[in-house]
């Protein structure tokens, strides 16, 4: 049961016709609420106690990193069903997703290095939360670089969805390693369950950006997977309708 | 919460010493953004001309 509704809602064709409607709206919603929240952050917002005017990088580098995260677990997702129920569409998303979770980890990462400098003086340490991000951003590259390795992209598709989930472990050790490790990292300071030590002029900012940037990348996302679809269905009869 | 922070425009350019790090990590962040955007809408571009020209009659 399980199987056929999943198969039922994932076929390429419907993907492509709902994203195309769904574009303008979520890259509207997306650019609005970045502005906003960005705007907010850099003008608004009060200079931080300590850090000065540095920490307003804060708006830029935690949405980064929180999507950094999420999107590989995504793509996790994706890949248990590409293996459990040979969803095509699932691996056309892994392949689509990664260099959007290449692009902003490295966003994450230079952004950090940046906000480093001023604050702890160094733009590079190999502490625990940075090292394990830097193996999720080679994990992006080693994703896209196996999947162009192979012409036969049956088999590309199902040698990524393994590696993908054989890199999800990594997820939890970058969430984590602030309380495993000694690092120059503070411990997480907004958590789902337990509310906020953030100040509200500094936290809606924040939240803002992260939804801002969740939908532009969602946006990209649809970009990028739909020119995917169409090049690997280029010889189905829907996508010559479609174009 | 909605004053301003700054006094003016080189305040805010500024930012105490630390605007050229502001500044320039969202610079960058935003080119990478709008340059990813450029390509994957020239990408969907490519595609459909090349499935077009594929499937024109001869």
């Amino acid at each position: 049961m399980i199987s056929a509704f999943i198969h039922k809602f994932s076929s390429p064709k419907s993907f492509v016709q709902i994203t195309k409607t769904l574009y303008p709206l979520f890259i509207f919603t997306g650019l609005s609420m970045l502005i906003i929240g960005w705007t907010w952050g850099l003008l608004f917002a009060p200079p931080d106690a300590v850090q000065g005017n540095s920490y307003r990088i804060i708006f830029l580098h935690v949405p980064a990193v929180i999507f950094a995260e999420l999107i590989y677990f995504f793509m996790a997702l994706c890949a248990l069903m590409h293996i459990v129920w040979r969803v095509k569409l699932a691996a056309y998303l892994i392949k689509s997703a990664a260099p959007i979770g290449a692009i902003i980890t490295f966003i994450g990462l230079f952004s950090g290095s940046i906000w480093g400098i001023p604050t702890w003086g160094t733009w590079w340490q190999w502490d625990a939360r940075i090292t394990s991000t830097l193996i999720l951003f080679i994990m992006y590259l080693g994703i896209l670089t196996l999947h162009g390795s192979f012409s036969n992209l049956e088999k590309s598709d199902r040698l990524m969805s393994i590696l993908v989930v054989i890199g999800v472990v990594n997820i939890p050790i970058i969430k984590k390693s602030v309380d495993w490790w000694s690092t120059l990292h503070q411990p997480a300071s907004i958590s789902v369950s337990g509310g906020s030590s953030i100040d509200p002029s500094m936290l809606y900012p924040l939240i803002i950006s992260i939804i801002g940037l969740g939908f532009t990348l969602i946006s990209l996302g649809i970009l990028i997977s739909r020119s995917y679809i169409l090049g690997r269905e280029k010889n189905k009869k829907w996508v010559l309708e479609h174009v | 919460m909605f004053d301003i922070a700054f006094k003016d425009v080189n305040e805010i350019m500024g930012m105490n010493g630390h605007g050229i790090y502001v500044w320039s990590a969202y610079l960058i962040a935003i080119s990478i953004l709008v340059v990813s955007f450029l390509v994957a809408k020239n990408r969907i571009k490519g595609v459909k001309r090349k499935i077009k020209i594929k499937n024109a009659p001869s």
